[in-house]
């Protein structure tokens, strides 16, 4: 067994939800069983920034700096593009060098225990684990129902004090037809033969088990694959825990399927809830599954936010799913390219901020003659700790935002828009432009000049097919 | 350096007209500049022009095109851009040209058609003249922005959204007077303030429509001015000033610097203050930046701009006078024509001509155009040189 030793966990939901019941209300019945509600990502949300969520959690719980890493992987069966490595990106938002490891799972909703047996394999420390998903089927299907939204990431170091894996296996057979996706589509679906699709599931993971030689596991939480919330207890028997093992962590009942990040979500709430020993039992449709005892909780240090805040309606839903439309309109005026865009990944994906060598003040972008002094000087460069106060700030209704968003209003509606003045690292702050999310006046009361924010990254807009990511802030003390 | 003075101004309807086109609006813009004086087209020394290519339909060369089509083709046409405050740096260049003597008599004026697009369409136009890469990727357009000032201006000095429909109610009343005007109605108190918001505070009357529209000033030098008119309105000053384009990189967001640059250089070139002004067209796209522009041209103190409206000192009866032709928000908001406009407005008051908007023998009329949310800014002081008799009647020949 390797030496390698997971000492930090990240965890992140959308803090959007839908009630079993709205579907109900919707279609007659809620065809998902044992899930009580689901976590939505916001419009402005997909796995990428679920991810990176998630890997900035668990960097901070940490205290580790993302320039430390030596391997980051990202998995998921829902990237935001079909071709085109998103962990580099992901890498870019927590500062990961460029000569780190960058590897990327997809293709199977076990990819997150992959990306886990991969870092043990390979032995580059530190090493970041991500998983994020957000499964999607057509709006009847019971995938559909199902299919939730989460990320966890899992910091693994060389001989340190962690949890560390006790034994391993894997298991394949193959199963065609239970649960696919055809190319180029975006929607899961299955043929839906009962007994076929239970039998797939069953003798895939008893496989792994037999194949980590675990045949009577002695843990107290088991983080079993969840496409919905009766499966993975079928899975007690051939797994030898009993179903309050799997309750004991289970993410599924209030979070949904979490496809690639269901078993990561659940090994790291077992993990936070003080589970010294835990079995994580992934499933791929195939089928393939793997099967990993961890032990020794320690010295993990864990951070994670899986709390929902705002219910949704159904059709509040299906306007986050972007199922209600929503096109960028024709027209021309102000356009940002790809390569200027590119320029600024290092403030959008990480508020990289410059100090003036001549009067220290901070610049941002750090760019041009300074604003405080007029200097037009090189900015040595500091990064911005991500806290701000409203300086000025409005919100913006459909009519009065540009173009860009416009999907993205059809989507979510109204959001605020803030110039917000960023903490400095040791004093000081620096200006800057932020549209507002996670921010219903409603649900949270107004933000006003004055209020405490903190950065977020999220997708700003769409164009040309590329998705530019960058800062945005939500309402701080959440 | 020679003086220059305003021979003739005037202006096309503003609205939306599907069945103009920039250049027949210029046209009758450039025909009613005619009306009154002695200028034939060949006199015309050099033209400026002033738009921002809404909808780009003539990005490149829109001056020589509008030139051409009132028969001006041949003398030296520049455009100029400085989004809203085109055509107030157009005059200003014009008056470059004449105080320089290179030129005796220059057209400056400007043109914008912005109506003939897709509402999702003009948004996209409405916003390039924002900081793009950062300001107007965090999802705002001018509305926005403004909505940011004023929530710093509330914030500092506790204005209200009823002081903001006051600039409303008032110039709208004034609109309503002036038959170029796109808005031409009155409102109330309670409709300004109810309306929706479009963004937060701002409300939809807090907002200056789109607008089509041209604007244009005949200017001469000391040298040619009685060839053309008996009228002496001199350009007594003009100040001009820029700022950071992106409203998070200014020192303030609760005015704008640029405006009070330019008022300053344009109150110490006329030798006149605040005090001395008999009225003033100011840039009103929002409430809240005829409410800034009060005390950055210096008609009261700093915050003190809500009761200074609420009290009807800028109402034609009262103190000071401002945006009697209806302002942006009733006059409507041509983007390149706006700041020729102004000059439209003071030319006719100085003249005579304003109709049932006419005040009672104004000498010293102030303008003040800014260009995005403030990162241009000119003002021109407008000085009655002739005697009111001989202008009485509006009509002014030569």
């Amino acid at each position: 067994m390797s030496d390698l030793a997971i000492t930090a966990v990240g965890a992140y939901a959308p803090r959007l939800r839908i009630a079993a019941d709205e579907f109900a209300e919707a279609w007659g019945r809620f065809e998902a069983s044992g899930i009580e509600r689901k976590a939505v990502p916001e419009a402005d949300e997909d796995t990428l920034t679920m991810a990176a969520a998630a890997a900035k959690r668990a960097l901070e719980a940490a205290g580790l700096d993302g320039e430390a890493l030596a391997a980051l992987s990202f998995a998921t069966t829902t990237p935001p593009l079909a071709e085109e490595e998103l962990v580099v990106r992901l890498g870019s938002m927590l500062g990961a060098p460029g000569t780190a490891s960058h590897r990327q799972f997809t293709g199977s909703t076990r990819a997150g225990t992959r990306g886990l047996v991969a870092a043990l394999d390979a032995e580059q420390t530190p090493a970041l684990v991500v998983a994020a998903d957000c499964p999607r089927a057509d709006p009847p299907d019971e995938r559909e129902h199902a299919g939730g939204a989460g990320g966890a990431a899992f910091l693994m170091e060389d001989g340190a004090d962690g949890a560390v894996v006790t034994a391993q296996g894997e298991y394949v057979t193959p199963r065609p037809g239970e649960r696919f996706r055809e190319t180029g589509d975006t929607r899961v679906r299955g043929l839906g033969v009962t007994n076929y699709d239970r039998a797939a599931f069953r003798d895939a993971l008893a496989g792994a088990a037999a194949d980590a030689g675990i045949e009577d596991p002695d843990v107290s939480a088991a983080a079993v694959q969840a496409p919905d919330g009766k499966r993975p207890y079928r899975a007690a028997g051939p797994l030898g825990v009993d179903g309050e093992r799997i309750k004991a962590c289970a993410t599924v009942h209030d979070l949904g399927d979490t496809g690639a990040a269901s078993v990561p979500l659940s090994v790291a709430r077992a993990l936070a809830d003080g589970h010294d020993s835990v079995l994580a039992a992934a499933y791929g449709s195939g089928a393939g599954a793997e099967v990993l005892r961890i032990e020794g909780r320690d010295h993990v240090a864990t951070d994670l936010a899986l709390d929902g805040a705002v219910d949704l309606s159904y059709a509040e839903y299906l306007r986050r799913r972007g199922d209600l439309g929503g096109e960028e309109p024709e027209g021309g005026g102000a356009y940002v390219s790809v390569p200027t865009w590119e320029r600024s990944l290092p403030q959008r994906h990480r508020l990289v901020a410059g100090r003036c060598s001549e009067c220290g003040a901070l610049a941002f972008p750090p760019e041009g003659a300074c604003t405080n002094c007029g200097s037009l000087v090189d900015y040595e460069r500091v990064r911005l700790p991500g806290g701000g106060t409203v300086e000025a700030v409005t919100r913006i209704g459909r009519g009065g935002a540009p173009p860009e968003f416009a999907t993205q209003q059809i989507r979510s509606g109204a959001f605020g828009v803030a110039i917000v003045a960023f903490d400095g690292p040791g004093g000081g702050s620096v200006s800057a432009p932020m549209q507002v999310t996670d921010h219903d006046p409603e649900a949270d009361g107004e933000l006003s000049v004055g209020d405490r924010v903190q950065v977020v990254v999220r997708r700003i807009y769409t164009q040309e097919g590329v998705t530019r990511y960058g800062g945005k802030v939500r309402p701080a003390g959440e | 350096m020679r003086d220059a003075y305003v021979v003739g101004a005037g202006q096309s309807d503003f609205g939306a007209f599907p069945d103009e086109s920039y250049r027949s609006l210029f046209r009758s813009a450039f025909e009613h500049t005619l009306d009154g004086t002695a200028v034939e087209p060949d006199d015309v020394d050099e033209a400026i022009v002033g738009t921002l290519g809404v909808g780009g339909r003539q990005l490149g060369l829109p001056g020589p095109a509008v030139t051409e089509h009132v028969g001006l083709h041949g003398i030296p046409t520049t455009r100029v851009e400085n989004a809203c405050a085109a055509s107030g740096y157009a005059v200003r260049q014009g008056v470059q040209a004449i105080r320089s003597g290179m030129a005796d008599l220059v057209l400056a004026g400007g043109v914008e058609v912005m109506t003939d697009v897709s509402s999702d369409a003009v948004r996209y136009w409405l916003g390039v003249s924002g900081e793009t890469e950062w300001e107007r990727l965090s999802g705002t357009t001018f509305a926005g922005v403004y909505a940011q000032m004023a929530s710093a201006h509330m914030r500092e000095y506790g204005t209200t959204v009823d002081q903001l429909s006051h600039v409303a109610v008032k110039n709208h009343a004034n609109g309503a007077k002036n038959p170029h005007a796109q808005l031409g109605f009155e409102c109330s108190l309670e409709d300004a303030s109810s309306a929706p918001t479009v963004a937060d505070p701002l409300t939809l009357y807090h907002c200056c429509p789109t607008t089509d529209g041209a604007a244009c000033v005949l200017l001469a030098s000391e040298d040619a001015v009685d060839r053309f008119t008996d009228a002496r309105v001199r350009v007594a000053g003009v100040g001009a000033g820029s700022d950071r384009v992106g409203l998070a990189q200014r020192d303030t967001y609760s005015g704008v610097p640029a405006s009070q640059r330019a008022a300053e250089t344009a109150y110490d070139r006329a030798d006149a203050g605040p005090d001395d002004l008999d009225f003033a067209e100011v840039h009103d796209c929002f409430a809240i930046a005829e409410l800034m522009a009060y005390e950055d041209i210096g008609l009261c103190e700093r915050g003190e701009a809500g009761p200074y409206i609420a009290s009807g000192a800028t109402r034609p009866d009262g103190e000071t006078p401002v945006n009697t032709s209806g302002g942006l928000k009733s006059k409507g908001h041509p983007i390149g024509a706006t700041g020729a406009g102004q000059v439209v407005e003071a030319f006719d008051q100085l003249t005579g001509a304003a109709g049932d908007r006419q005040l009672d023998a104004p000498e010293v009329g102030l303008t003040h155009n800014v260009g995005g949310s403030g990162g241009a800014a000119v003002v021109y002081l407008f000085e009655r040189e002739h005697d009111w008799s001989d202008v009485a009647d509006g009509e002014v020949v030569a």
